[in-house]
Order: structure tokens, then C-alpha cells, then sequence
């Protein structure tokens, strides 16, 4: 856009005197926003369609006619003169608060929302003393279950619509509707739709009084009492923004923090409610060894003395036979000094984790990450999900493939499994299991054979097009189609719109690289990104959806065989994860991982010499734990963590920690200093420090440059030459 | 005396008018031939020229309306009959719908032709069966004529009508709640803009008229502009079909140019205040109207007119109000229907509405406090003008004016706490006995 086009869209208009510039199609309640001033709101949420329906948010407008006009609908108009705090409008507002008020029960002392209600807080601010109203009540009965998690009190309802207005535009299940008119108006359960939503603690969050409540956290807790904490959801790779309620030490709820690049406001409900692992009363709080076969308590120094006499004694005769496993739910701080001192301090070069290695990621030196972010979603053009799921697995990224929907996306689900999403869906294509990399090779044949590369890197790269097309050759869509029953011409359409629509992502889960089959579909994806170039151009992305909350920051730390901090290739790989368990090694150190529970034959762990477990608790893997070094949770330590587009965040020590356990970082220097390496780091972001000058992509992240919404690494350019030429 | 001019009531009562057989042979369907050989825009434009003003509440002229249709539009044009009618006193569209529902039809086709519609609806209060059968039957023989659907009359016009049930709800009287309605939804009024005519019916320019003004657009294209317009005031042309109700001697629907007083409407075509009693006051234009004193009566029934005389023509509904007449209780019961048809969005009205009506009920008891009345005037200056919708202000009307007109016989109510009337009810029983 040029200068005097954006000039053009702009508005400039006066709020009490104050001047401020806005596009068009702003309504006044932003524009107040924008310069601080508080126009109190009921119904309007800035992530939903403005309503008009609660009359709070009054204002006077100069030159229209009828006044007060309702700040939340009206749209700004160039010279537009609006006053907030005229007679009319306080007499305005009063009158509204007192009509809410009349049916209201008045049931604060009881009530969860009390003291952080809005109803509370603008009768305060707004409203009248004492009411006039000496009549009889509106009654119902109270509350009514409305979902497993949530409980309805509909005379402390002031019908904003807000609840049923989330289920229906934002996560588009509409599971709450109005029911009854005029004065019996009530929210109720849509009789065709449960509300059963993984999203319904929404509504709990935005309702503005307390008529929607959370079972687990009813009765619980007064607002006042609770430690609110600025941190990060641990519960997958999304990694949302939330603000960490504690109340004495228990964390009760996580409320948004809303940043809109993460989580666009949103939480999912096992983010938002479960927080048994971090509350459980089953916690570990004193180191373990096994004597006569059972594990028993011992001191911190004993522990450490004992596993670091193990680890080294074997580290030095038989480094081939030792073993490492990190953690995509420990900090990034922890895998970098863990596989630091693993490699560095003991001379070990078998370290993964969990899904660490896979069979397709061999990239190189290429980071195996989503080249996009997470709100390119938000205004792309078509996006493709080839055997993903976000529902399930990456819950609020659901809410932004559904935003990018009502703004116009093309929605393409390419899987073998029904998916949430297949409803939305413009195209849903069922596939046999395995196949996705079939399709994405398919895609990059038609890219090829029609000519619709584009791009920079791809018009100047007449030799990668060769290649491609000698790689890609055998799997033209026809063939596909006959081989697989997937239509030809979707295909080919699909690939067209991909090349030419105004941005296209193209995510897969990270798992769906591991069927069989799908050797290749992360490479297969990155090259069809790469002709029609999806890695630079605007709200475009293509790559892996991660499942655990520190996944990419895991793989980052290099706790991988074949690479170490910043995918810095290492020479002799070690052993990967499934190598180390099948027997590989003899001695296996364990940080914030559960493997015995993934594998088909945990007795295999029998057949080590030697294990030490870092966990939070007793687990199917400690129980043939030598030593058991008890951890403390996310929740009750500082660090960062990456989420699955790259961005670091800050975790902040929401819980006090328990007296007993120790963070992952602490337990590894003091095994390190017993192997006689003195670390000075007094805290984590000693580790990060040094993170941010030895690790090129993490360069100049600090605590205070990451800041309260994160940074994301640059996926740089350079990088794409890097893998053309693998 | 006074007569009727029936333009929209034409041939009413003629037996067998309700068939197309018979609708046909008294001339029905000529003016629908007539505007299928113009060009739309000369229908539309002969309209506009007839000065015909909508009868649904509003008066908007109806010609002007149709040519603020968005023009490209990506979306179908839409055409919408009002058949909601349920304002309290209001009861014409149902007669035309019931005893003519040719015309409606006939109307509903010209209208489309002229505003580019290939769709259009004919909405019908739930309530209404017979009539929904009447009009049911009406498009089948038009369809089965082939005066409706593909090539109309032979001509190139396609156009479909679809008579729609609501589920019975004042509201859905509103344009944009209708709209919603129709479209599957709860009958909740839209925000406006973007307005019916930019972005209405399923996103598309959708004109909404009501039956009667559609109904008038056959006699218009027939006989011209020029002749509806020789009927009625400067400004307000044509007839009106006055619902008279109330307590008069002969309620029913009464056709008459616009201009004639309040007087010769209830006097001469309403035979008078019923039981030899005198008039209290009237509500010229259905309940949603301030009701006028007895000194208003020989206001002339046009827009202009009433304005002045502190009213609004409205729906054309004229309730007339005796002597005997508690006025609180009047007042009370009108309230009792705002509260129940309130749609329940925006917070004063579902509240407020609420909270009058039992005002007014106490007060009719003779419960109400010393404050009532001050009361009553502020819930309802937090209403005025504060409401989602036109219902909220509606909603307010009988109380303002009723206050306006009879303030002392509401506080007659909460000092003596007793009716004014119930003694002069009382001493009348006793004289009959
Ligand atoms: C609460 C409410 C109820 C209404 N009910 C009706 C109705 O039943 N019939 C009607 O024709 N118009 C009704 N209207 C007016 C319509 O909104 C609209 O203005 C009218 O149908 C336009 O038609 P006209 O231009 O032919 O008058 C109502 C308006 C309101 C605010
Ligand atoms: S339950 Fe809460 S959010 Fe829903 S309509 Fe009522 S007040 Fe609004
Ligand atoms: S989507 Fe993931 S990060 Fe967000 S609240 Fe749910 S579990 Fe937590
Ligand atoms: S004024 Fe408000 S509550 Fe009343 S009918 Fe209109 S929108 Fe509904
Ligand atoms: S916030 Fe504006 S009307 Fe509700």
C-alpha cells in the first residue's frame, strides 16, 4: 500500500478532545482504546461481531442525530467529534446498569466472579447507589449444568450473548444458543449441537459476570487471593499465553494473556483446567537409590555422589555404552546444559529424546520446524492439513485454521482418519494411511509439469527444477489417482491454488512422518514450499506440527544424535532413541521422560546396567530406576521454551516450589560439578546467556529481549539453499 | 355522508373473490400484464409518482425505497411482503390476505418485476392459518396459471413467490428481525447498516414492503400515477385502511382517502363511541402510537396532521378509549404485550419492560407508591431512544402519553389507592339494577 492509499483508509476523529487516527471500519470503542479511554462494555468483545445488544458502552457523538449512540457498533467517521463523559451519557450507562441490575440476584458474597466482575466494577464506576427496583424477582432454577466442566446461573446471566456468541462464530461449534424472549431470556444448551466443545472454558473466561462458573474452581477461591502469574501453557506445542492463577499452592485455572501471534485470546480446556501433574500430592520430593532392590529415600548428595561415579566411570571406559534422554517438556536451559554435559563433560555421543529423530527429518542442517507462524493462518489464502489434526493436538491452532476459514481461506484436509476440521473443510480427500507423502509429491510433480513454480528461489535455480523433476517423476496424479483412488483433478487444482493463491500453508502432524510410507513427506514438503515458494512469501508456511510444549526447542538445544545446539551437524552421529532402548547402551541417563511408557517391551530396561531418572514421579520408567532425582514442574521454575513456530517464550515461577525437588538445570550442574566441571550459573538465565552467544539462531535472546509476548527465530532464507543442495 | 374508496378493498365482498377464477373476471392480473410490457424502471417510476407511502408503521415512500436497492450487488435481489401484522390494533393485512389474496400476490409479482427481484417472500404472522391458506392457495393457481414462476405470462420475467409461517412474534414485524427469521434464525433485529437495501436477505439488496402498500401497487400500474395520487392529502396520497377498534359500535376495517378526520371515521363509519358513553381517547396508529385526547378528534388522518397533533399515523390502527376506561389498567394491559413480545436482546427494554408492567399493575391495584409515577417517567427517559430497536421506544409510547394526558388519575391511583372510575363503575351498576 502507498503512502497516500493508507492515508486514505485512515480516519481522524477527536475522543474528549484527544485526536487519534484509525482505519475505517473502526468503531469508536477501539479508537478509545487506542488512547486509554475506558468505555465500559458488556456484549462487544474485540474478537467477535459487534452486537449492540447491552447498552453499556454509551457515548455522545456530535452530529447524529438521537443521541447516545453505543461506542461498540458505531464505525469512526473522518472528523467525527465523540465525548464519553457527558450527562447524557452517565445518565445513559446508569440507566442500563440499573435495568441489569434489577433481575440480578446480588449473590456476591457467593459468587466465583465476584471481584473481578464487570458488573461489580461498572456499577462502581457507572452505576447507581441503591436501586429502585422493590418488586418481585425474575427467578430460575440454579445453577444448571450446562457442560461436564461448566455450571450455568441464569439470574446472574445479563444476557451479552458473549458465551453463545464464542460457540457459534469463534469455535464455530455452536453449542450454546438464546432460548425464551423478552424477559425470559436465558442462555441454554443448543438442543442439536452438546456443548462439548475442548474449547468451552472460553466462555467461563468472557462471560462478564458470574453466570457461567468452572466446577473445579467453584466455591474454591475469592479473586483477591490468588497470585496471578504472567507465563506459558505447557500443555503442547502451541504454547499459550496465559496468566497462571495460584491460590496458597495450588495453581486452580489458567486465564488467557492474550497475545494475539499465539493464542488469539483462546485457551483449550485441558490448558485452561488440568493441572493435576503440577498439584498432585503423589509428587517426588526425595532422591531415590535402589538398595536391596527397592528404592529408598537418601540425601541430595548422596544421590548426585553415586550417579555421577556411575556416569563417569562408565563415560570414561565405555562411552559407546552410555546413553542420554532429554525432554521436549523441560526448558530449553535444560536440554542445552544437558546435552552440554553430556557430550562435553562425559564424552557421550548418544543423545535424543522422545521423538527425536525422524526417519524424514534427516535435513541437514535445515531446522525440521514450521517455517510460517502461527497467525499467517489468520489471513492466508488456503490452508492444507496432510494427516493433521490440531483439535487434538495443538487445540487453539483449531480456532485460527477456522478464523483463516471466515476470512476467506480455502480449507483442504488431506488424511487417512476423519479430523475435526473435515466439516469445515472445503475439501476433505480420504487417503490410505502412508500415502501423505505420496500426495505431497504428487503436488510438486504438477508444480513441476504445469510450470508454476515461483519465486526468487526457484526462477533463478533452473538446476533445482531439474532435479526435482527427475525426483518427482514418477508420481504424476494420474498415477496417483490410480494408485491411491485420490481424484487427479483435485490434485491438480490443488497445486494451482497453492501456486497462485495470495498465501498458502501446508502443515502435517509430526507423527504422520513416521507411518510408514512417509519416509519423505518432510522433504517432499519443504521442496513443494520451496518451487512455489511458501517459505518467503506473505502468510505463507510449510512444516511439522509438534505435540509437546518445548519440541522445537528440544530439537533446537540439539538434543539429538546428529545435532547440536542450532542444528550444527555433528560428524560421528551416536545412537538415536529407539537405538539406545533396544539395547544399545548399558547405562542410560533420563532427564523429564517417561520411554518405558512407549515401549512395546519396557522390560528391555531390565538389561541395563545402569539408570537415572529425573522426574516429577514415580512412573512405569523409574520403577527399574537405579537412582530417581526428583524435578520440580514447569510451573515452579523460570525458563523458556519454543513453541512450534519458533517462538521462545519466558516461563515465570507461577507455584512455589515444593521443598525437596530441584529444577532439572540444578540437578545437571550439580552433576557436573561432581565430574569436576564448576558452572557459575546462579539461574537459568545464566544458561540462556550463553545460549544466546553460542547458538546463531537464539542470538540476542534475553530474558528482557524475548519480553511478556516472546521471539521468534528467523527461518532464514540462506537456509533454503542449504537443503536444495542435500 | 361519507363513503369508502376502495382501491385496495376493491371487490372484497364480492362472493367467490378469493378464487383466481373470480379474481380474474373482475379484472385481476391486468395490472401484473400491464408492468410485465414496461420496462421495470417504468413501473418503479410510475410508483415513485403516486406519492405511495409504506403502510407498515414507517410511511416511507415506497417508490424511493425500491430505487435504493444496491445495484452490483454480487448477491440476488430480494423481495420481502410484511405479513407479520401484529401490532395491537391492527388488522387489515389479514383481511387482504384472507378475503383477496390475489391482489397481495398479484401485488408481490409487480413489485418484483419492477426492483429485480426473482425471489420473493411473503412472510405471515404464525398465528394467521387461514389466511396462510388462503395466500397458500393464491400462489398455486397463480403458479398453476403460469403468472407466476418461469416466464410469466408468457413474458421473459421469472419470478418465484414462497409464502413463509414465523412462529408468531411481534418482532418479526421488524424488517431485520423478519429477515433473520426467514433465514432460519431466532427473530432477533439486525444491525444496521448495512440497511435491508444494501446488504439484506442472505447478504442480498432486499426490498421489504407491507402488505398493504404491496397490495395498492396492482390499482397503481392500472389506473396511473396520477390517479392514486388525485386521492388523500398533498402529502399524504391514496387511501388508507383504517382498523377501527375498540369501543366504538361498528369496529372493522374502513378504506378511506387520507385527510378524513378521526371524527368522521369514528362517528360516521364507527357508529359512535359504544354504550352511549363518552370518548376518553383514541390511539390513532396501532398501540405503538401516543393516544390522543378527545379534543384531537378532528384531526385529519394524514401523516402531517397527526405529527402535529403530538401522534403518528402509524399502522393506521384507531383504538378508540371510552370514559369507563381505567387508563392505568389500559395502559397496564398494552405494557403486559410490550413485556412479552420485548425480544429479549438488548437490556433495557427486556428489563425495562418488565419493570413497567409491574409499575403498572401495582398501580392499577391501587398498590403503586408515592414515587410511581416519577418512576414509570424515568424507566421509561432510560429507555427512550436507548433501545436496540424501534420496539424499545414502541414499548414506552402508552406510557408517556398515557402519563402526558392523565397524570392525575395515575396518582389518583397511589393516593387513594383505588381507580377513579371504580366508584363511576360501581354507582353505573347500581343505576342498571
Ligand atoms: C417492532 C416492530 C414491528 C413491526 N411490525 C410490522 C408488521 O407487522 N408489519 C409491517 O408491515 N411492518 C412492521 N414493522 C415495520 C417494518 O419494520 C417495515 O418498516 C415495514 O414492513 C416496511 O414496509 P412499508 O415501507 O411498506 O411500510 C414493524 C416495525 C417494528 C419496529
Ligand atoms: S452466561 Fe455470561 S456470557 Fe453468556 S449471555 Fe449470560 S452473561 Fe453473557
Ligand atoms: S492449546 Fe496447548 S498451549 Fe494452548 S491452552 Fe491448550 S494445551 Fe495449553
Ligand atoms: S428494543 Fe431491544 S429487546 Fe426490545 S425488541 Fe428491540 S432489540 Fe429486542
Ligand atoms: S458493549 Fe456496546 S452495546 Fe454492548
Amino acid at each position: 500500500m502507498t503512502q497516500d492509499q493508507q492515508a486514505a483508509s485512515q480516519v481522524t476523529l477527536s475522543i474528549d478532545g484527544k485526536e487519534v487516527s484509525v482505519p475505517k471500519g473502526t468503531v469508536v470503542w477501539q479508537a478509545a482504546q487506542k488512547l486509554g479511554i475506558d468505555i465500559p462494555i458488556y456484549c462487544y468483545h474485540p474478537k467477535m461481531s459487534p452486537l449492540g445488544a447491552c447498552r453499556m458502552c454509551f457515548v455522545e457523538i456530535e452530529k447524529i442525530p438521537k443521541p447516545p449512540q453505543t461506542a461498540c457498533t458505531t464505525e469512526c467517521t473522518e472528523g467525527m467529534i465523540v465525548h464519553t463523559d457527558t450527562n447524557l451519557v452517565k445518565k445513559a450507562r446508569k440507566g442500563t446498569l440499573e435495568f441489569l441490575l434489577i433481575n440480578h440476584p446480588l449473590d456476591c458474597p457467593v459468587c466465583d466472579k465476584g471481584g473481578e466482575c464487570d458488573l461489580q466494577d461498572f456499577t462502581l464506576r457507572y452505576g447507581p447507589g441503591a436501586s429502585r427496583f422493590d418488586l418481585k424477582k425474575r427467578h430460575f432454577t440454579k445453577p444448571v449444568p450446562v457442560s461436564q466442566n461448566i455450571l450455568l446461573d441464569r439470574e446472574r446471566c445479563i444476557a451479552c450473548q458473549r458465551c453463545v456468541r464464542f460457540t457459534h462464530e469463534v469455535a464455530m461449534q455452536p453449542g450454546l444458543i438464546m432460548e425464551n424472549r423478552g424477559y425470559r431470556t436465558q442462555v441454554a444448551v443448543n438442543p442439536d449441537a452438546p456443548f462439548d466443545s475442548i474449547f468451552s472454558g472460553n466462555t467461563v473466561e468472557i462471560c462478564p459476570v458470574g453466570a457461567l462458573t468452572a466446577k473445579s474452581y467453584r466455591f474454591i477461591s475469592r479473586p483477591w487471593e490468588l497470585r496471578r502469574t504472567a507465563t506459558v501453557c505447557s500443555g503442547c506445542a502451541v504454547g499459550c499465553n496465559v496468566q497462571a492463577n495460584v491460590r496458597v499452592d495450588k495453581l486452580l485455572r489458567h486465564m488467557s494473556r492474550t497475545n494475539d501471534a499465539v493464542d488469539d485470546g483462546w485457551l483449550c480446556d485441558t490448558g485452561r483446567w488440568q493441572h493435576d501433574e503440577v498439584n498432585s500430592l503423589e509428587r517426588l520430593k526425595q532422591p531415590l537409590i535402589r538398595k536391596n532392590n527397592t528404592l529408598t529415600p537418601v540425601t541430595w548428595d548422596e544421590a548426585l555422589d553415586y550417579t555421577t561415579s556411575k556416569l563417569k566411570e562408565a563415560a570414561q571406559r565405555t562411552p559407546q555404552l552410555v546413553g542420554a534422554i532429554g525432554s521436549t517438556h523441560t526448558t530449553n536451559e535444560e536440554n542445552f546444559i544437558f546435552q552440554k554435559v553430556v557430550r562435553e563433560c562425559l564424552g557421550v555421543r548418544n543423545i535424543d529424546h522422545y521423538h527425536g529423530v525422524f526417519p524424514s527429518s534427516a535435513a541437514g542442517a535445515v531446522p525440521w520446524v514450521y517455517t510460517g507462524a502461527i497467525a499467517d493462518l489468520d489471513h492466508t489464502g488456503s490452508i492444507v492439513l496432510l494427516g493433521a489434526d490440531p483439535y487434538t493436538q495443538q487445540m487453539t491452532l483449531d480456532l485460527r485454521v477456522k478464523k483463516g476459514l471466515r476470512n476467506g481461506a480455502k480449507i483442504t484436509v488431506i488424511s487417512s482418519e476423519p479430523t475435526h476440521l473435515d466439516s469445515f473443510a472445503h475439501q476433505v480427500l480420504t487417503i490410505k494411511r502412508g500415502s501423505e507423502a505420496a500426495i505431497a509429491k504428487a503436488l510438486a510433480y504438477t508444480v513441476i509439469e504445469e510450470k508454476l513454480w515461483r519465486g526468487h528461489f526457484a526462477e533463478n535455480n533452473t538446476s533445482l527444477i531439474q532435479s526435482h523433476s527427475a525426483r518427482y517423476a514418477d508420481y504424476s496424479p494420474e498415477r496417483m489417482e490410480a494408485a491411491l483412488g485420490v481424484s487427479a483433478a483435485a490434485l491438480r487444482e490443488l497445486a494451482r491454488e497453492l501456486a497462485e493463491s495470495s498465501g498458502a500453508i501446508v502443515l502435517y502432524d509430526e507423527l504422520t512422518t513416521k507411518i510408514s510410507g512417509n519416509e519423505t513427506l518432510a522433504a517432499d514438503v519443504f521442496d513443494l514450499g520451496m518451487m512455489i515458494d511458501l517459505i518467503t512469501r506473505k502468510n505463507s508456511g510449510v512444516g511439522p506440527l509438534f505435540h509437546a510444549a518445548n519440541s522445537v526447542g528440544a530439537r533446537d538445544m540439539g538434543v539429538l544424535p546428529d545435532t547440536g545446539p542450532g542444528y550444527v551437524k555433528i560428524d560421528q552421529p551416536g545412537f538415536d532413541y529407539n537405538a539406545m532402548l533396544n539395547g544399545a547402551v548399558k547405562l542410560l541417563w533420563v532427564m523429564g521422560a517417561n520411554p518405558a511408557k512407549h515401549m512395546e517391551k519396557p522390560d528391555m530396561m531390565k538389561s541395563l546396567d545402569f539408570l537415572v531418572v529425573q522426574s516429577l514421579f514415580m512412573n512405569e520408567t523409574t520403577q527399574y530406576a537405579h537412582v530417581v532425582l526428583p524435578a520440580l514442574s514447569y510451573a515452579e521454575k523460570i525458563g523458556t521454551f519454543t513453541n512450534l513456530e519458533r517462538r521462545v517464550q519466558v516461563l515465570h515461577r507461577a507455584l512455589n516450589p515444593l521443598i525437596g525437588p530441584r529444577p532439572d538445570w540444578e540437578i545437571i550442574k550439580g552433576i557436573a560439578s561432581r565430574l569436576g566441571v564448576k558452572y557459575s550459573y546462579r539461574s537459568s538465565s545464566d544458561i540462556l546467556t550463553e545460549i544466546a552467544m553460542n547458538v546463531p539462531l537464539y542470538a540476542g535472546m534475553s530474558r528482557g529481549e524475548i519480553g511478556e509476548s516472546g521471539k521468534q527465530w528467523a527461518f532464514a532464507e540462506e537456509k533454503e539453499s542449504v537443503s536444495a543442495q542435500r | 355522508m361519507t363513503e369508502q374508496v376502495r382501491i385496495v378493498t376493491k371487490n372484497i365482498d364480492i362472493p367467490g373473490i378469493d378464487t383466481f377464477s373470480v379474481y380474474t373476471q373482475h379484472g385481476g392480473f391486468q395490472a401484473l400484464r400491464k408492468a410485465l410490457a414496461m420496462e421495470p424502471a417504468a413501473v418503479l417510476e410510475t410508483v415513485k409518482n403516486s406519492g405511495l407511502r409504506g403502510r407498515g408503521g414507517a410511511g416511507f415512500p415506497t417508490g424511493m425505497k425500491w430505487s435504493f436497492l444496491a445495484k452490483n450487488s454480487s448477491k440476488p435481489t430480494y423481495l420481502c411482503a410484511n405479513g407479520d401484522e401484529s401490532e395491537p390494533g391492527t388488522f387489515k393485512d389479514r383481511m387482504i390476505m384472507e378475503k383477496i389474496p390475489h391482489r397481495l400476490v398479484e401485488g408481490v409479482l409487480i413489485s418484483a418485476y419492477a426492483t429485480g427481484a426473482k425471489q420473493a417472500f411473503i412472510y405471515i404472522r404464525g398465528e394467521l392459518a387461514y389466511a396462510a391458506r388462503q395466500l397458500e392457495r393464491a400462489i398455486a393457481e397463480t403458479y398453476a396459471a403460469g403468472y407466476a414462476g418461469k416466464n410469466i405470462m408468457g413474458s421473459d420475467a421469472n419470478i418465484d413467490v414462497v409464502l413463509h409461517r414465523g412462529a408468531g412474534a411481534y418482532i418479526c414485524g421488524e424488517e431485520t428481525a423478519l429477515m433473520e427469521s426467514l433465514e432460519g434464525k431466532r427473530g432477533y433485529p439486525r444491525l444496521k447498516p448495512p440497511f435491508p437495501a444494501a446488504a439484506g436477505l442472505y447478504g442480498g439488496p432486499t426490498v421489504i414492503n407491507n402488505c398493504e402498500t404491496l397490495s395498492t401497487v396492482p390499482a397503481i400500474i392500472e389506473n396511473g400515477a396520477e390517479w392514486y395520487a388525485s386521492y388523500g392529502t398533498e402529502k399524504s396520497k391514496g387511501t388508507r385502511i383504517f382498523c377501527l377498534s375498540g369501543h366504538v359500535n361498528k369496529p372493522g376495517n374502513y378504506e378511506l382517502p387520507m385527510g378524513v378526520t378521526f371524527r368522521t371515521l369514528i362517528e360516521e363509519f364507527g357508529g359512535g363511541v359504544w354504550k352511549g358513553r363518552k370518548l376518553k381517547a383514541f390511539v390513532p396508529g396501532g398501540s405503538s402510537t401516543p393516544m390522543l385526547g378527545a379534543d384531537k378528534i378532528d384531526t385529519p388522518m394524514d401523516y402531517e396532521s397527526v405529527a402535529s397533533a403530538g401522534s403518528m399515523l402509524g399502522a393506521a390502527g384507531v383504538i378508540v378509549i371510552d370514559d369507563a376506561t381505567c387508563i392505568v389498567d389500559a395502559v397496564s394491559r398494552m405494557e403486559e404485550f410490550y413485556r412479552d413480545e420485548s425480544c429479549g436482546k438488548c437490556s433495557p427494554c427486556r428489563e425495562g419492560t418488565f419493570w413497567l408492567a409491574q409499575l403498572l399493575e401495582r398501580l392499577a391495584e391501587g398498590q403503586g407508591r408515592a414515587d410511581d409515577v416519577k418512576l414509570l417517567s424515568d424507566i421509561c427517559d432510560n429507555m427512550s431512544g436507548k433501545c436496540f430497536c424501534p420496539l424499545g421506544d414502541a414499548a414506552i409510547t402508552p406510557v408517556v402519553s398515557a402519563i402526558k394526558l392523565f397524570r392525575e388519575e395515575f396518582e389518583y391511583h397511589i393516593i387513594h389507592h383505588n381507580c377513579p372510575l371504580s366508584e363511576h363503575n360501581r354507582s353505573a351498576a347500581a343505576a342498571r339494577t
